[in-house]
């Protein structure tokens, strides 16, 4: 099935939008008055990424390949597609009160998250290597420059430049991984290569010469490098706390979750749809990034004073759990449990880490003062109602019962017990029990402590923006929490469009 | 073998050539030069000339912020300018190449049309990106203070 | 045996095509200093030699026989290799320019270009010459960058910046003056460009193909890229003793000089090759009575008119015009030029898809 040009627009419909979106914030910007807020671009910004959002909705119409079969629109797509325009458009709403309060203007701010975003949402229809990396490449390159946004703080220049550094260094990883892949199979499409792994020959011109499967585990193992880097997971963790803490908050909220769940999202593909046989070094590269993200990032978590850097271990650990999904889908006995696991573990953690960095981004005041545990004291009797909603967010960043974290745990560890990966399940549970250390003791703080001298009354009202951004994001923490199956659903429906018994009866017509 | 075509990298082997005999030609100067020349030293010859005076510090200083701010802006505009140099080449071989793909005769209007509106909205992307570096005051060389601060 | 033949009359071409530039350019600076006295109403150099036409000779005698100052505040590796960087890099981009069609000499065909043979049915030269010639000018800047930081002196440092700030700027505008000349010849070797102007005058992509906005800003940039009045800023004596080449002296301060007017002749030849028809004669298509011997003279001898003509020109905007001030010769470069060329591709291909 060729796909006809005006279907391969709808392919990328979000892609545009969010584009154009971007460009037309860039092209005003400079037109509007120096000094003055440019609050109006934000909310443009906010309206496109809303169309974007409702575009991914229209795109589950017309499921198909696009663009010379570089553009795969499935249900998989569109689930991450959602999920991260959603992100975007909280985390641009909670950016109002928080750019206002830093005294930073621009509506680069916001052209930059739109086109992060384009990138994040390329990465999760792209099915060609080289599209993968271009997207990841958009994405990475927008939040290298929003990690810097503070500009007259040195932790920011910090911050960003490690993560610029870094972050170029593991895409050059993956790029690695990319030319040894096109080495080993002649292809840098998935599907080509899924086919091409499963032949086991390579078509060249008229004759056809074996695959290398010794190259292709390598290329595997430095694309896991480049994707582990983007998703924080250990032992390519490093940077996430001199990163997460120099970043503004907002920031902090769209680049441990967005890109994250894309980089998931193509690690996803490349390891399960490219068909890479699942032997056991694959298996326990995973089981042992999975095992060390758990546990080094809860071990780090309890010695952080400040906030920030305590949810960037937390995201590290969170990286860990989501491992553990893929190590039960490499574990051949529940691959869609685990897939499906997996994508409800990236919007259950979208949901609360955004919600908890909207809090701590309006809470953090002028320059990020107060981002430390001892400034929360008495947060519940100053402001009982942000106390409350950082809670839920805690709670279920925690993994209690009635809220998401609670479910996308839930099937994480149901995918590992069905593999039969009991040594995982079991450090994955005693990590839990170490992050209800840190986890409460924020809330204790909040709760238990008296306010520091001087601070009871600070102005602690949040502003339409911000309390918007946290309602949503506290309704959905919830919600997942309480009605998982429609998201779960659609989850697996997305899950089995990766899965090779799909793809082989597929049409793959070029 | 009569009337073996050479193949295309031949061409090359000329520049390759000219570039062997241009080092040979330029080494050949310095070291003639050299030979020479004569040579005898003094202090005060052997200090750096600059403009007659007694040289005072170093010249390995910071310089304006501006120069790398050029170089930048040249790389993106360059890496742009390059993009259309291939689209130039096919440009009047597109309309025939495209027409099937659109349902068209090569001579149609939209057929001719493709061509150009593909790289005006590229065009379009890349004056947007201009626009914006002009009216920030990326291209204004002798502005003291920068015009904004983000 | 071809491929021999074929390295055999490449080593000839070469060996004649630099001792005609490298004597050209000694030439070109007395006819600068001749033409420059006359519009200033003063003799020139008129001692050596009948009408001082032995002064370049005595030129390069005294340039080689000059001290080799190097100073001690130098780096010298890079303060050795940047005039010679500049030099071979102005050199072999020369190797690459068609001067004609071919000759028929002794039973065989001789391109006049170094780096193109005969076929056997016709003239194959490097299909991406044009790409070639603008990658290596643009390398140029290294020569110029590299002088002023190894040099290790303020006014060098100052000029080399200067210049690679300058270089880069108006390289965009003329690579993207040369898109709108690409569009009417649809290749890239300068031989087919030359090719598709053939005809008449009318056919010359700076009449026919309407393409003189481009030749306008391809020449401004161009002047610029050889650091040439109005945009000799590098070396602005006034402020700059003399720029990047500052602390150079003996032969290696002529090599700069010798580089900049093989630029200038590389220059001439490309204007000619892509807006003036190359070799082809402007009385084309009315076709007069000539004798036999002219139609293999012909394309050489028009060819070198038109390079005359626009070092001529060189030398003439040098007489007349002052120089720039920085901040307008970047805005000029970035503000008129890099716009204008853009309208110029735009309304090219504009104009070739409705008239097609």
């Amino acid at each position: 099935m060729t796909a006809t040009p005006e279907l391969s627009y709808v392919r990328i419909l979000p892609e545009i939008i969010l584009s154009i979106c971007g460009i037309v914030v860039m092209f005003v910007e400079p037109l509007l008055p120096q000094r003055g807020s440019h609050k109006s671009l934000g909310v443009f910004s906010f309206v496109g990424t809303l169309a974007a959002l409702i575009a991914s909705l229209y795109q589950t119409n017309y499921p198909g390949w696009g663009w010379f079969n570089m553009i795969r629109v499935d249900e998989f797509s569109v689930f991450f597609h959602v999920l991260i325009c959603a992100i975007s458009a909280v985390v641009i709403l909670a950016s109002f009160e928080y750019l206002e309060t830093q005294e930073i203007r621009g509506g680069e701010y916001y052209a930059l998250i739109l086109f992060g975003t384009v990138g994040m949402v390329l990465m999760s229809s792209a099915v060609e290597l080289v599209l993968i990396f271009i997207a990841l490449e958009i994405s990475s390159i927008a939040t290298y420059v929003l990690a810097g946004y503070r500009r007259r703080a040195a932790t920011s220049a910090e911050s960003s430049i490690k993560y610029f550094l870094l972050g170029s260094f593991a895409t050059a990883f993956f790029l690695y991984g990319v030319a040894l892949m096109f080495g080993a199979t002649g292809s840098t499409s998935i599907y080509t290569i899924s086919s091409a792994l499963q032949s086991g020959q390579v078509t060249l011109g008229a004759s056809s010469v074996p695959v290398s499967y010794s190259l292709a585990y390598v290329a595997v193992a430095l694309m896991f490098v480049g994707l582990g880097f983007k998703v924080a997971s250990a032992p390519f963790h490093i940077w996430t706390p001199d990163v997460y803490e120099g970043a503004p908050a907002p920031v902090v909220a769209l680049m441990s979750t967005g890109p994250k769940a894309a980089a998931f999202a193509v690690m996803l593909r490349i390891l399960f749809g490219a068909g890479i046989d699942t032997s056991k070094a694959w298996f326990w590269l995973v089981w042992i990034s999975a095992a060390l993200s758990m546990t080094l990032g809860n071990l780090g978590a309890l010695l952080q004073s400040n906030v920030k850097r305590m949810l960037a271990y937390s995201s590290i650990a969170h990286a860990g759990y989501l491992l553990v999904a893929f190590a039960a889908v490499i574990a051949p006995n529940a691959r869609d449990t685990g897939i499906s696991a997996a994508i409800f573990y990236a919007a259950a953690y979208a949901a609360m880490n955004v919600g908890a960095f909207a809090v701590v981004s309006h809470f953090a005041r002028h320059g990020e003062r107060y981002v430390n545990f001892e400034d929360y004291a008495g947060l519940g009797k100053r402001s009982p109602i942000l106390a409350a909603t950082l809670s839920i967010f805690l709670l279920s960043l925690l993994g209690l019962p009635a809220t998401g974290g609670f479910f996308a745990k839930f099937y994480v560890f149901n995918a590992a017990i069905k593999s039969d990966l009991i040594w995982l399940t079991v450090i994955g549970l005693i990590n839990s029990a170490i992050a209800s250390y840190y986890y409460l003791r924020l809330i204790v703080v909040m709760y238990m402590y008296e306010p520091q001298p001087g601070e009871e009354k600070l102005q602690l009202r949040a502003a339409p923006g911000l309390t918007a951004a946290l309602v949503i994001t506290a309704i959905i923490t919830i919600w997942l929490g309480v009605r998982p199956a429609g998201v779960l659903d659609y989850a697996t429906r997305g899950a089995s469009r990766l899965l090779p018994s799909f793809q082989q009866s597929s049409n793959l017509s070029r | 073998m009569p009337n073996q075509p050479l193949p295309y990298y031949v061409n090359y082997l000329p520049v390759l050539l000219q570039i062997v005999v241009a080092c040979l030609v330029a080494g050949g100067m310095v070291a003639l030069s050299a030979l020479l020349g004569k040579h005898r030293y003094s202090r005060t010859k052997m200090q750096a000339y600059e403009c007659g005076m007694v040289g005072t510090g170093d010249a390995r200083q910071r310089f304006s912020v501006k120069f790398y701010m050029v170089a930048m802006l040249f790389i993106l505009f360059d890496v742009e300018a390059i993009f259309l140099i291939p689209w130039a080449v096919i440009y009047r071989k597109l309309p025939a190449a495209i027409a099937p793909a659109l349902g068209a005769g090569p001579r149609d209007f939209s057929a001719r049309m493709f061509g150009f509106w593909e790289m005006l909205v590229y065009i379009g992307i890349v004056l947007v990106g201009f626009f914006y570096i002009w009216k920030k005051g990326a291209l204004d060389w002798n502005a003291t203070t920068e015009k904004t601060d983000f | 045996m071809e491929l021999i033949q074929y390295i055999a009359f490449a080593v000839i071409k070469i060996a004649l095509l630099l001792f005609i530039l490298l004597t050209a350019v000694a030439y070109i600076v007395l006819m600068e200093r001749k033409v420059i006295a006359r519009m200033q109403n003063r003799w020139g150099p008129n001692r050596v030699g009948p009408f001082g036409l032995l002064q370049p000779l005595a030129d390069g005698i005294k340039f080689i026989l000059k001290e080799d100052i190097i100073p001690d505040s130098v780096y010298k590796p890079l303060y050795i290799a940047a005039p010679m960087i500049a030099l071979i890099l102005s050199l072999i981009s020369i190797s690459i320019i068609p001067f004609g069609g071919d000759w028929y000499v002794a039973g065989y065909h001789i391109p006049l270009q170094t780096a193109a043979f005969w076929t056997g049915s016709g003239i194959q030269d490097i299909n991406i010459g044009l790409l070639i010639i603008l990658g290596i000018t643009s390398l140029g800047v290294y020569g110029v960058a590299l002088s002023g930081w190894s040099s290790n002196s303020k006014y060098s440092l100052l000029g080399s910046l200067r210049a690679s700030a300058q270089l880069i700027s108006y390289e965009l505008a003329l690579g993207l003056s040369l898109v709108g000349v690409l569009l009417l010849a649809g290749s890239l070797s300068l031989r087919q460009i030359v090719d598709s102007q053939a005809g008449s005058l009318l056919h010359w992509h700076f009449f026919g193909g309407l393409q003189f906005v481009a030749f306008f800003i391809y020449i401004m940039a161009a002047y610029a890229e050889t650091n040439r009045i109005p945009f000799d800023l590098p070396e602005a004596e006034t402020e700059l003793v003399a720029g990047y080449h500052t602390e150079y002296s003996a032969m290696k301060f002529a090599m700069f000089f010798m580089a900049e007017y093989c630029n200038m002749v590389t220059v001439a030849c490309l204007a000619t090759l892509l807006f003036f028809g190359g070799w082809h004669s402007p009385l084309e298509g009315l076709h007069l009575p000539v004798p036999p011997i002219w139609l293999i003279i012909s394309p050489l001898f028009w060819f070198f008119v038109k390079v005359f003509f626009f070092i001529f020109v060189y030398i003439w905007i040098r007489g007349t015009l002052p120089r720039f001030r920085y901040d307008q010769l970047m805005s000029f470069g970035w503000k008129f030029l890099l716009p204008l060329s853009i309208a110029n591709i735009v309304v090219t291909s504009l104009v070739l898809a409705l008239r097609s």
